[in-house]
């Protein structure tokens, strides 16, 4: 799957998503092109094998995950009608249930730790929320992976700089992040959050790492949508049909 | 209590190749578990959150997880993790809580659990047990291993008397002491049982028809066994170690509200302060020892 195009598409079925009904839009447009590559690499894999779990821990951004899907084909993602704000069981593609922050790096490690009792190789893949890291057991799950060696934990975090109510910076400093992550034992690779080669070189140290590796993925909330942009009045957003036509402008193939 | 339980779960893990046992730095229940089979048991430290959201990541892979902690903590600090990762998707994770109620006496009033029966009851999916001694103990956390889905079991931190005979059949409608119809249905659970005996007991030698429903699972509550030990009977005592509000006496109104009629007494832990004591001490403040019961029981009488 080539993942900008596919993130490309990806955005114009989020924003579509939010005709009619309100959407974490911010958050979805920052994490789709991480959520692209993730992707990318789990279905790459060797179709004989048992497919790797994605943990969408930030949960809130689910309609990536949702359109990502879609473009992988699932027909239960091309419209809105009756999709969960956050991710839930018994949806095709979906592996685990979140939406509460801080839980989604502790069921991941659960994860990790149960494939390697089955001599499995597998990576498990976890994306995280810059303003998610406030949750002390984000930390207590990383002291523990560290810990115990999981190092075929890869984390990805979305470093969009913004959260709820403001900055990160603002609301709860929790800079500097890779400082943070060293120092809890995890290897540390850093990318342009929106570059798919970038990501995808990111990706492959952090798999290849000898101790679970986060990657800290620089991003820009609402990125794609020029008006929407580093402007936290998009976090959630409905959109009527002059703002939709307005937004996917730019994002027309 | 424990040191049963504990024999009990390294057998599980002889039988069981896939079980695995977590911990947060509470190992007692763990040890022979773990000195059998060290690469499936795992202590996270302190990290009560992270301990139920790791059980939760074990557990999807198909895996049964057991959960030993300290019962205050695991379902009130953990109790997020424990409601969405775990009970919401009907994991096969066993929690078994030590120091449920008020069992931890003189250790003051963050190490004591009197919700954590009806907290749990609440997630959806979940079986709950109250055993009163080793018997029924073993029993229990063998039932919740052995079920589908997420469990629940309190256990006491000490060695409990002994109330059940050791070849008795447990099962989810509880034991019945006594003989039916009686004039008097008293029903308990966990560490209530043994003065809801010795009170029945006492009552019998005055004359008083007196039977005695001890549950072990108190949750699905057993409503029809409990609405069948109440049919003849004029007054219906409940005792518990636990929340007045959420555990077995509201399940019993609300099983027998409309179709029995007669006195009722909801013996329970309230909300109030309580002073510093032991177990015993705390029982006999919240009025659910012996004594207790035994007035509930009399009054029905008019002898008290």
């Amino acid at each position: 799957m080539p993942s900008l195009r596919s993130a490309a598409a990806a955005r114009r079925r989020i924003l579509g998503y939010a005709r009619g009904r309100t959407v974490h839009l911010g958050s979805s447009l920052s994490v789709v092109d991480v959520l692209a590559e993730v992707l990318r690499r789990v279905h790459a894999a060797d179709p004989g094998a048992p497919r790797s779990p994605v943990v969408l821990s930030k949960g809130h951004a689910v309609w990536a995950l949702y359109a990502l899907l879609a473009e992988h084909g699932h027909p239960r993602y091309t419209d809105a009608h009756g999709l969960p704000g956050h991710p839930a069981d018994g949806f095709p593609g979906i592996d685990v249930a979140t939406g509460s922050l801080g839980h989604g790096l502790s069921i991941a490690a659960g994860m990790a730790e149960a494939f390697r009792l089955d001599a499995q190789e597998r990576p498990v893949y976890v994306v995280l929320g810059d303003g998610e890291l406030d949750e002390g057991s984000v930390w207590e799950a990383a002291m523990f992976a560290a810990h115990r060696g999981l190092r075929h934990l890869v984390a990805v975090v979305d470093v969009n700089g913004l959260q709820q109510e403001g900055p990160t910076r603002e609301v709860l400093d929790t800079s500097p992040l890779d400082r943070k992550w060293e120092a809890f034992g995890w290897r540390v690779v850093p990318a342009d959050g929106h570059d798919a080669d970038d990501l995808a070189s990111a990706l492959d140290l952090a798999e290849q790492a000898d101790a679970p590796a986060v990657v800290l993925a620089r991003t820009v909330k609402g990125k794609g949508v020029p008006f929407m942009e580093h402007d936290l009045a998009w976090h959630t957003a409905t959109l009527d049909e002059a703002r939709y036509a307005d937004a996917v402008r730019g994002l027309e193939p | 209590m424990r040191t049963a339980v504990a024999g009990t779960l390294a057998e599980l893990g002889d039988e069981r190749p896939d079980l695995v046992v977590l911990c947060a730095d509470a190992r007692a229940l763990a040890l022979r578990f773990a000195a059998r089979h060290p690469e499936r048991s795992i202590d996270v430290g302190i990290a009560e959150a992270n301990l139920m959201g790791v059980a939760a990541g074990i557990a999807r892979t198909g895996r049964p997880v057991v959960v030993c902690g300290m019962a205050p903590f695991l379902v009130r600090r953990a109790a997020e993790q424990l409601r969405v990762d775990v009970a919401g998707p009907g994991l096969d994770v066993t929690v078994l809580g030590v120091g449920g109620g008020v069992a931890y006496g003189t250790l003051g009033a963050s190490h004591h659990a009197p919700e954590d029966l009806g907290a749990v009851a609440a997630m959806p999916g979940t079986r709950v047990y109250s055993p009163a001694d080793v018997h029924d103990a073993r029993w229990a956390v063998r039932d919740a291993v052995g079920g589908a889905g997420p469990a629940y079991v309190r256990l006491g931190p000490r060695e409990n008397h002994l109330v059940h005979a050791g070849d008795e059949r447990f099962g989810p409608d509880g034991l019945l002491d006594g003989t039916l119809p009686a004039d008097v249905l008293v029903v308990a659970a966990g560490a209530t049982v043994a003065p809801a005996l010795a009170a029945a007991r006492a009552a019998r030698e005055r004359g008083v028809a007196v039977a005695v429903l001890r549950l072990v699972q108190v949750w699905p509550f057993p409503a029809a066994a409990v609405r069948a030990a109440a049919h003849g009977a004029t007054r219906v005592v409940t005792v518990e170690e636990h929340d007045t509000g959420s555990g077995i006496g509201a399940q019993t109104a609300l099983t027998l509200c409309g179709s029995w009629s007669g006195e009722t007494a909801f013996l329970g832990i309230g909300h109030g302060p309580a002073p510093v004591a032991e177990q015993e001490g705390l029982f006999r403040h919240h009025r659910i020892d012996e004594a207790a019961v035994l007035d509930a029981v009399m009054l029905e009488r008019g002898s008290m």
